[in-house]
Formats: structure tokens, sequence, C-alpha cells
């Protein structure tokens, strides 16, 4: 072996070992925690909607992946190709003439059209007919009251009157009920802090801030529980700050809305101001 | 201007090394000031990954000195005081002293021929108000209830009193607005030198890209550090006098303010603020990549238009940092195209960057490698944008690790390639001694390759919905299975941590025992190149007059060498080495 090949081979095996030294020592921690297999994506979409951003995610990607391969590949035949050697001298072009102008505009107008436009245009689609495009009434439409408090999520259902801010209101901590197969519209707000509510497996979040009221919608498909995260810092048990969200087979609904508001009803304290927090539902 | 009395060089210590008006002095200071600070918050970087691998476990060497109470592991209050001075100080000490303070201070009065900066005094004031501000950052770290917990992006109402009571947070507050004022002088100083005090015949399109990005940075600086600074006078007015600009009529008495107005205020100066980071490095790439392929900038004045595009278009797309926070559909939209056309000039610069260094002679230097490491970093930093550019992803995207690797690759690893293949170029200006070019390309590998891991490996985390600002994700059903790829990133970063002190070594060595600087090692044409390393005192003897542009390289013109001082005129070409695509007959080239 030449003296060239093991002075650069030195530097790279100090880096491996380092590397399977580091990999070692985090290996215990790793297998205590885990349970259930690895991920390398989200958990399947399980909203009618959230498709949609799974496919653009995808269509991003692969513009992305082309453009990207396009930029190393240049970048990768220069370094082959143009390296200083004896005798050859580089090109001499300023790239100021006319020609090179209007090269460089056609190249950033077609990576616009082709990269930036057509995205636009999917997203312009999918905006307006599902997250700008909050369903309204109230026979259809599943209402939901949310108020984010450090650290917990409150909801507020209008129970079996469909009116809020009654004594048959179905109101839970952390736990959220919905049926599948309807519009769920979520009116947020919150204590305290900006939380915001995010439910990664339905594809949607949305802040919810103290002084506003923020609307998000959403229908599930699929029956099941899932998680709802906070995905906005509001103090040192953020991390803690979930909640389940059930979806409720359409068949099994009725029977369990009118069981939670008869609860809710009988277990009804006028004297727990901390209860009474619902609001005028707006549209 | 060569008739003007040249200032005597001070001799007292104070005046020579501390309080110094001499603007490579200053330099000199920033880069200390800006690689310690860099020092610091890049440790931190370490903790808070070694917290999201190994949650609650004691941190090794450091743990049972900072948390003794706790076992050693990070506590969770403590932990976001981590992870909010970690960007702080990345960001406000750390690339903005290196790039605008040391190169800004260094390059320009050299670059453009001049004795010093228009205004040495402020330039002096500029440095120690940001000592002051650093000082404030680092006593907020002691104080009772700890430092600042609410994001370097400080959102009331959790940087409100009712989210952080102790007074980290109104320290922090404090001294950003320092820092902001600091950068505000330096600013001015910049942009009045470049006008003023530029040498005859150094006209606007013969200036170094360089200085061209350090000035476009200073006008955002001084354009938009006041929006911040104003921003957190009320926040402090909120804090500590009880005002309510941010607090809802909700949450108190009387009085109603809007959180949302704050995060107007800042993403107004926030995303200006990517680029007042960005376009210095912009600048020295586009100077490296055509200095080192020996090779003319492709298309100077489109390069230059494009990087005056980008710093009027960057304060008006700042909303796609809002997308969740319930903005109106036509506002959202209107941020989301406009968003997508700031990427137009992005595309031109990357287009004459590739343009530059093909068919050039291209020589692989540290400094061009790093140059070079930044069409990379910033390649997969740009593109990952359009996801977050894309209203429909942004909103499952938003606050995940996906940001976090995006910003990281465009703001924070792309301005750093910057400013280290500035600093391994400028060196031996600065310092009048070489660094290791030995030291400097396995610094380069060993910093590109687990940097590409740890960013991409938050792409995935982020797209698989992993919020960021988490103490532990294993806390959380849905995030545990994705703990592996926490570790992974991790032990990237450990080893891109590792790396760096290879950069302290070459550095603190090459500094003091480095092989001595000739006058033009690197044989380009800029005129800091024409004077000894380091220069003198007052930089010139006499002003030169500029003849030519700073990218005269491989002219056929020239028979023993292959660039060309400013102060030279370029030959005449000879008969029929007309450059290729030249224009038609009666145009300028």
């Amino acid at each position: 072996m030449t003296s060239t090949t093991s002075r650069i081979a030195k530097p790279g095996a100090l880096a491996a070992s380092v590397a399977l030294a580091l990999l070692a020592l985090q290996a215990p921690a790793a297998a205590f925690m885990q349970e259930g297999p690895d991920r390398w994506g989200p958990n399947p979409n399980a909203s009618a909607n959230g498709g949609r951003v799974d496919t653009l995610f995808w269509v991003i990607t692969a513009l992305v992946s082309v453009s990207f391969l396009i930029v190393l590949l240049m970048l990768l035949v220069t370094v082959l190709r143009d390296r200083a050697r004896p005798g050859v001298k580089a090109r001499y072009d300023h790239g100021s003439s006319l020609h090179d102008k209007r090269f460089t505009a056609g190249v950033s107008v077609a990576v616009f059209l082709l990269l930036d436009a057509s995205v636009l245009w999917i997203t312009m689609h999918d905006l307006r007919e599902t997250v700008w495009n909050i369903p309204t009434g109230t026979q259809n439409v599943l209402r939901v009251e949310v108020l984010a408090q450090q650290w917990a999520w409150n909801f507020r259902l209008p129970g079996a009157d469909n009116e809020f801010g009654t004594p048959d209101d179905i109101v839970t901590i952390n736990h959220l009920h919905v049926p599948q197969g309807r519009p769920v519209v979520v009116h947020g707000s919150s204590k305290d802090v900006i939380h915001s509510f995010f439910v990664p497996d339905m594809r949607i979040k949305r802040d919810v801030n103290p002084g506003a009221i923020n609307k998000v919608w959403f229908q599930a498909e699929k029956p099941g529980d899932y998680e709802i995260l906070c995905a906005e810092l509001c103090g040192f048990a953020h991390y803690q700050m979930h909640g389940t969200l059930t979806v409720v087979p359409p068949d099994r609904w009725d029977a369990w809305q009118a069981e939670a508001s008869h609860i809710a009803q009988a277990t009804y304290d006028e004297n727990d101001t901390e209860a009474r927090w619902a609001w005028d539902w707006k549209e | 201007m060569s008739g003007d009395h040249i200032h005597p060089a001070p001799t007292s210590f104070l005046r020579k090394h501390v309080f110094s008006t001499d603007h490579k002095v200053i330099a000199r200071q920033f880069m200390w000031l800006g690689l310690i600070w860099l020092l610091i918050g890049g440790g931190m970087a370490m903790i808070i990954r070694w917290q999201l691998a190994n949650p609650g476990l004691p941190v090794p060497l450091l743990g049972h000195l900072l948390w003794p109470r706790n076992g050693g592991a990070v506590p969770p209050d403590s932990y976001n005081t981590l992870f909010t001075m970690h960007g702080t100080i990345m960001i406000f000490l750390g690339l903005t002293p290196l790039l605008i303070g040391a190169f800004g201070n260094f390059c320009i009065p050299l670059m453009i021929g001049a004795r010093d900066m228009i205004f040495p005094t402020l330039n002096m004031l500029s440095f120690w108000t940001v000592v002051l501000g650093a000082g404030v950052a680092f006593a907020s770290l002691f104080v009772p209830l700890g430092a600042a917990e609410g994001g370097w992006t400080a959102y009331p109402t959790l940087s409100s009193t009712i989210g952080t009571p102790g007074s980290g947070e109104t320290m922090w507050a404090i001294a950003v607005f320092l820092i902001g004022a600091s950068s505000i002088m330096g600013g001015i100083n910049y942009i009045t030198t470049v006008i003023r005090l530029r040498a005859p015949g150094m006209t606007y399109t013969r200036l170094p890209m360089t200085v061209w990005g350090l000035v476009l940075t200073a006008a955002l600086n001084v354009l938009f550090l006041p929006v911040i600074g104003s921003a957190m006078i009320l926040m402090v007015l909120d804090r500590v006098f009880g005002t309510t600009f941010y607090v809802p009529a909700s949450m108190t008495q009387g009085g109603a303010g809007d959180p949302i107005l704050y995060q107007h205020l800042f993403w107004l100066f926030g995303h200006p603020e990517v680029y007042i980071l960005i376009l210095p490095a912009w600048g020295i790439v586009v100077d490296l990549l055509s200095f080192f392929s020996r090779k003319p900038a492709f298309g100077y004045k489109v390069t230059l238009g494009a990087l005056v595009t980008v710093t009027v278009l960057s304060a008006v797309v700042y909303g796609h940092h809002m997308f969740t926070t319930g903005m109106t559909a036509m506002l959202g939209e209107s941020f989301m195209l406009l968003t997508m056309i700031i990427s137009v000039p992005g595309e031109i610069l990357f287009f004459n960057w590739l343009h530059t260094l093909w068919r050039g002679s291209l020589r692989l230097t540290t400094p061009m490698l790093f140059a070079m490491g930044v069409i990379f970093v910033f390649g997969l930093g740009g593109l990952t944008g359009i996801y977050l550019a894309t209203i429909s992803t942004d909103i499952f995207l938003h606050d995940t690790y996906f940001v976090v690797g995006h910003f990281h690759l465009t703001m924070a690893a792309s301005s750093l390639f910057g400013a280290f293949a500035g600093t391994y170029f400028w060196f031996p200006k600065l310092f009048g001694r070489m660094m290791s070019e030995k030291l400097g390309k396995l610094h380069f590998w060993a910093t590109i390759i687990p940097l590409t891991i740890v960013f991409c490996t938050m792409f995935i985390s982020g797209w698989a919905g992993m919020p960021r600002r988490y103490y532990d994700h294993t806390d959380s059903a849905y995030l545990r299975p994705l703990q592996h790829l926490n570790v992974l990133t991790s032990v990237a970063a450990f080893v891109l941590g590792a790396a760096q002190l290879i950069f302290a070594f070459n550095f603190i060595k090459s500094r003091w025992w480095g092989a001595k600087a000739a006058m033009n090692p690197w044989q380009v044409g800029t005129l800091e190149w024409t004077l000894s390393s380091p220069p003198p005192h007052h930089n010139f003897d006499t002003i030169p007059v500029v003849l030519s542009g700073p990218h005269e390289f491989s002219h056929p013109g020239l028979k023993d060498r292959d660039w060309l001082p400013q102060t030279e005129a370029a030959p005449a070409l000879p008969p029929g080495a007309a450059a290729p695509h030249a224009a038609p007959a009666g145009t300028r080239a």
C-alpha cells in the first residue's frame, strides 16, 4: 500500500470507529424504547382529504429529486472533467451576451413553470376543495369546540340538543369522540398560550390562539383511536400534551352520543364555573 | 483621495487591540466572538441531540455539573432553554458576527480600496454593543427561574409573563434588541462606506460579489432590525410595565392586544433575517467559484440582479411562516404565490454558479470545496422549501422536524459553509499565515457527510409527523416508533460536532504556528491581495486606481499567468479569441 492511500485511510477509519462507538452507546437505549415496528413515514392517512396531502407530497418529492439530481450531475461533471490540468486554460466567458441572458431567463422560467407553478396549481385546487371549504350547517356536520390549556385539550360536543352551552354538552379532557364518515368542524381557542391542534393521521393542524377562534375540519374514514398532538411550543410539558381521537363507526355513534349526553346532563354541576367555557358558534 | 491624511497607527495596547477603530482589528474581534459563540451554541445542540436520542439519561461529562439535582439528565425546562438559546446564539452571536461582522469589516474596505470604514468609531461601538448584548444573554442563564424558554421565535403569550414568569425572557428580549442595534450601526457604516469610499474606477459592476452580498445584507439590516427592535420593546413593556400589546382581552382586565401582532412583526424581520445570513455567503460563493475555477463569474449582472430581487422580495414572503395561524385564504394564497416567485432568482443563482464551474480549470482547495458545498447544501435546503411554501403540505409539515431540517440547511448550514469558505480563503490576509489544507479538506468531508445525514433524517422524521421542540418523543405512542430516526440523527450530529474540533484545531494552530502567507497565495486579482499579509494599518499607501473587474481569469490576452489584478486593464482580445456565444456585431458583449 502506498503512503498516499494510508494517509487517506486513517481519518476515514477514525471517523468510522467513532461512529461505531457512538452507535454502540446508543443501542441499549434505543432497544429499550422500542414498541412496535420502526416507522419511516406517517401512519396511513385515515381521513377523507388527507390523501391529497400525501399525493402532493410525493409529487413535490419527484419534482425536487429530479431537479437536485441535475444539479448533482452538473457538479459531478465539472469536478471530474474540469479539474485543473497543466496546459489547459479555463474558457474565458463572462456569460454576459444576450444569448446567455436569454438562456438563463428561459431555463428559470421553465423551471418555475414545471416546478413551482404546477405545484401551485395542485395546491390551489386542493385548498379550495378542502382546507378553505369548511362545511356549514348543523345537521350532518359534527361541531366541536376545543379549548386548549397548559397542558391539556378540553373538548365540547353540543350533545343531544345540538346546542353549545347547555347542560347536556359532552365535555371531555384529552379525549375526543367523532363519528366516522361525517365532517367534523373544530373551533379552537386557548386559555393561556398558543397551542396547535395536530392530528397526524388526519393530516390536519391548526394553531389555537388565546383571544381568537380558529377553524379546522376533517372527515375521519377509518374507525379507531388516533393521537392528538400539540404542535406549537407551549411550555416545558409541551411534549406531554397529547390526547386521543376516537372515531366511532356510524351505526354506534347515535347510541354513544345519547349515552354521553345523558351522563353529562345527570352530572352537570351549576357551580362548576371551570366547566362553563362554551362560546357562541359563528360560522 | 491619495492626498488624504493617513492616521498614524495607535501605539497603546488598549487602542491597538481592544478599543481599536481599525476595521481589520474589529473584523478579527468579531471573528473570535463569533467562533467562540458558535462553539457554545454548537455544544448546546450536542446536549439537545443527546437528550432526544436518550431521553432522561444523564448527559456525559457535563450532566452532573449542570443538573446535579436531576441526576445529570436535562430537565424539561432546561431543555426548552437549550433550544431557545441554541437558536438565538447561533443566529445572533455566531453567524451574524462571523459573516457580517468579520467579513463585512475585513473585506469591504480592502476590496473597494479604502483605508478604513467611513465611520471607524461607530464601527467600534457596533462591536462593543454586541459584546454587551452577548453579556446580557449570558447573564440570563444564571437568573432565578432560568433563561428564556420561549423558543428563538418567542411567541407571546408563551413569552409573556403568563408563560415565562422569570426575568430570563426579558433579558433575552433586551439582548436581541442590543444585538439588533449593533447590526443597524454596522449596516449604516457598510452602505455609506461602499457608496463614498470606493477607489477611483471601482464602479458598482466592478465590485467583488462578496461586497455586494454584504451591502444588500446591510440594507436588510438597516430596514428590518428596527422591526424586531420594536417588537422587543413592546415585549419588554408587556413583561415589565404591564401593557397588553400582545395579550388578548380574554386574558386581561383591561386593554386588548393580539399575540398574532407579534408574529407579524417577528416574521417581517425573521424572513429577511434568513437572507441577511445567506446573502454574504452567496456573495462569497460567487467570487470563490470564479476564483478557483479560474473563470469569470458567469453572468455578473444577472447574478447581481437576482441578489437584488431576492433582497426586495425577502420582505413580502414572510407570511409563509404563519399558514397555520388562521390567516385568511386570500392572504395565505398571496404569500404562497410570492414565496414561489422568490425561487426564480434562486434558480438563476444556481444556474450561474454551475455555469461558472462549467469548462473551468477547477482548483479544489478547501475554500473551493466549501463554496461548492454551498451549492449542494443550499440545493437540498432550497428545494425542500417548496413543500413548505405549498400551503396544503405546509399545514402537515409545519412545526415538525421537516422545518428544522429545511431551515438548518438553508440559513444555518449554507451560511456556515459560506463562512468556512471565507475563513479558509481570507485567513492568510487576516492573520498572515496559511491554514492547513490537509486538515481543511478533512474538515470539509467530515462535515458535509454527517451534516447531510442529520438534516435529511430530519426530513424523514418531519414527514413522519414528529413535532419539533419536544423534550421526549417517546412519551407519545404515535412518535415512539420514530425514535430510531432520532438516534440516527443524533449519532450523525455527534460526528458533525466532533468534526468541528478539526476546524478549531486548524484555526488555533495556523493562527500562531501556520506557514507564513505570501502576498497573493491564491493568485486572484481583487485589491486586498495587492497588499502584504496582513495589510498595514492604513491598508493602501496610495489609493489604487481600478481598471478591470474582479473576475478576469484565463483571459486569452494574458501570457504568463491566468489572473489579472483589478489595478491592471484587461489586454485586448487576440484576433479569433472571441468569447463563446459572442454577442452579435454592434452590441456590447
